[in-house]
């Protein structure tokens, strides 16, 4: 059975883990499988109802295929489908709303116009053309889409969609024969990138692994500014910060291929770690000098006072005595006054925090004055 | 109870052995006759300079319309009859598709094909590796 089995090329290949199947497109989707790979395709260990072709996890998929086969109960259809490659059957349940229909309508006028526009006859119309599109015969075209079933060591899809396709000079099949090996070579048949768990520096296995690594040092260095008051520093003084988290990931580390020094993957935590942190507002350089210093933005006193001084002399303006400055008159005045480099972002934290201490207060979402 | 599959088979490929008696085929090619009394259609393809013929027992796909110089599809069982040297696609679908791509259907076939193929080499590659226990 080994032998001849596509999907499982490595009889011994894992399941990947139930938990990232939803990482994988496909298990989203209406795979587009050939019928043989779905009648062959192993059901997992982990949850029954869905199946691998080649590490891909599915449970949904959509087949285009000629009627070889019908059996007609008052409740379902049940449809072979060929398409070439392989036949299964289709469960196609039948709606309710199609029952009761009493005769099927005669159209009462061909033309459409002389009676004007009666919605029940044309909700009857509907109807019926509704259910004359699931209703098909040997040779027909058939659309499914629908979920994969096993019951009596038989594969067959349950649908939750069919209908009769219309396909008088074989458009349809022809572009999808064209379509499907595309989609193969370039969807089912590259292997389910898994983000990965080795504590490598190498950029695809380990840039999931850097993200935690980055998330834990922006907190670490923020508890630091916090606890220590700090007002200013230079990347060099919390360097030391990021030591013990890239000593432990490089503890864990086995034999590697690309191993980066030290140092360098400390300087690169760090350089990331301040690009958050100012993206954040939290940190900023008043001076874009060759002299690297960082202002913290809740402990610099200046830039508390310089907003202060701005909301008070310009709330004493009639313009702005009632509803206070906004945001963007306050940034302005402080790139003038304070530093040309103040983002958006470190103005709205320095402001939450004054809001914090009840230095000032907001009188609408935007605006300020100081109390 | 189900039927097998039944693959692409271009016309000139019917009547000689690459197809095994018994075999489900699907193919294509125009309607030159019918005989209504005896159910025996005949469906013709060019190919390079030379016309094929396949045979075709309509028994199961009547009645229908037949439209003499349309293009069919065809999907049904392959019978060789020995002594006439014929051969005789027992069909168990007949639609008139007058108007198809002959090329572009020519290419998806082919492209089908390649594929499978491709993906058979692979598998021939990959089994010699494959220690299963089972087999």
């Amino acid at each position: 059975m080994a032998v001849n089995d596509p999907g499982g090329a490595d009889a011994d290949a894992e399941e990947p883990p139930s938990m990232l199947w939803g990482l994988d497109p496909v298990f989203s989707a209406y795979s587009r499988l050939y019928i043989t790979d779905i009648l062959q395709m192993k059901e997992s260990r982990q949850v029954p109802g869905v199946y691998f072709y080649k590490n891909h996890p599915f449970f949904q998929v959509d087949v285009l295929g000629t009627v070889v086969y019908k059996r007609e109960r008052e409740d379902f259809y049940c449809y072979g489908v060929d398409d070439s490659t392989g036949v299964i059957n289709c469960l196609c349940w039948k709606d309710e709303k199609w029952r009761d229909q009493g005769e099927p309508t005669k159209c009462r006028d061909p033309s459409g116009s002389s009676r004007g526009f009666n919605i029940e006859d044309e909700l009857k119309r509907l109807k019926e053309a509704e259910r004359q599109s699931t209703e098909l015969e040997i040779g027909d075209l058939l659309r499914i889409r629908g979920t994969v079933k096993t019951s009596r060591d038989a594969r067959e899809i349950k649908a939750t969609c069919f209908y009769k396709v219309s396909d008088p000079v074989m458009a349809v099949q022809i572009s999808h024969m064209l379509e499907m090996p595309r989609l193969y070579r370039k969807c089912y048949d590259e292997p389910f990138q898994m983000p990965s768990d080795d504590l490598g520096g190498t950029e695809a296995g380990g840039s999931s692994h850097f993200h935690y690594l980055l998330s834990r040092s922006v907190l670490t260095l923020k508890e630091f500014l916090l606890e220590k008051e700090v007002a200013k520093f230079r990347p060099y003084d919390v360097e030391f910060l990021l030591h013990p988290l890239i000593q432990t990931s490089s503890a864990e580390q086995e034999s590697d291929q690309h191993r980066t020094s030290l140092a360098t993957q400390i300087r690169k935590l760090l350089k990331e770690t301040l690009s958050v942190l100012q993206d954040e507002g939290q940190i900023f350089r008043k001076m874009r000098t060759q002299d690297e210093v960082y202002n913290v933005t809740e402990q610099d006193k200046d830039l508390h006072t310089a907003i202060k001084d701005i909301l008070r002399e310009d709330t004493k303006r009639e313009k702005y005595a009632e509803k206070g400055c906004h945001v963007l008159h306050i940034l302005s005045s402080m790139r003038q006054r304070y530093s040309q480099n103040l983002s958006r972002e470190v103005l709205e934290v320095a402001l939450t925090f004054l809001e914090c201490k009840s230095d000032i207060i907001s009188t609408t979402e935007a605006h300020y004055i100081v109390l | 109870m189900l039927p097998l599959p039944a693959a692409f088979y271009f016309p000139w490929e019917i009547n000689i052995d690459l197809v095994k008696d018994g075999a489900s085929v699907r193919t294509f090619g125009r309607l030159t006759s019918y005989v209504p009394e005896e159910s025996k259609a005949v469906l013709s393809c060019q190919q390079s300079s030379a016309q094929c013929h396949v045979s075709v027992q309509t028994s199961l796909v009547e009645p229908f319309q037949p439209i003499l110089g349309a293009q069919y599809f065809v999907l049904g069982e392959i019978e060789k009859t020995d002594g006439l040297g014929g051969v005789t696609l027992h069909a168990r679908a007949l639609t008139c598709v007058d108007g198809v791509d002959l090329a572009l259907m020519q290419q998806a076939i082919v492209e089908q094909r390649r594929f499978f193929e491709e993906r058979e080499k692979l598998m021939n590659v990959q089994a010699p590796r494959c220690e299963s226990p089972h087999t």
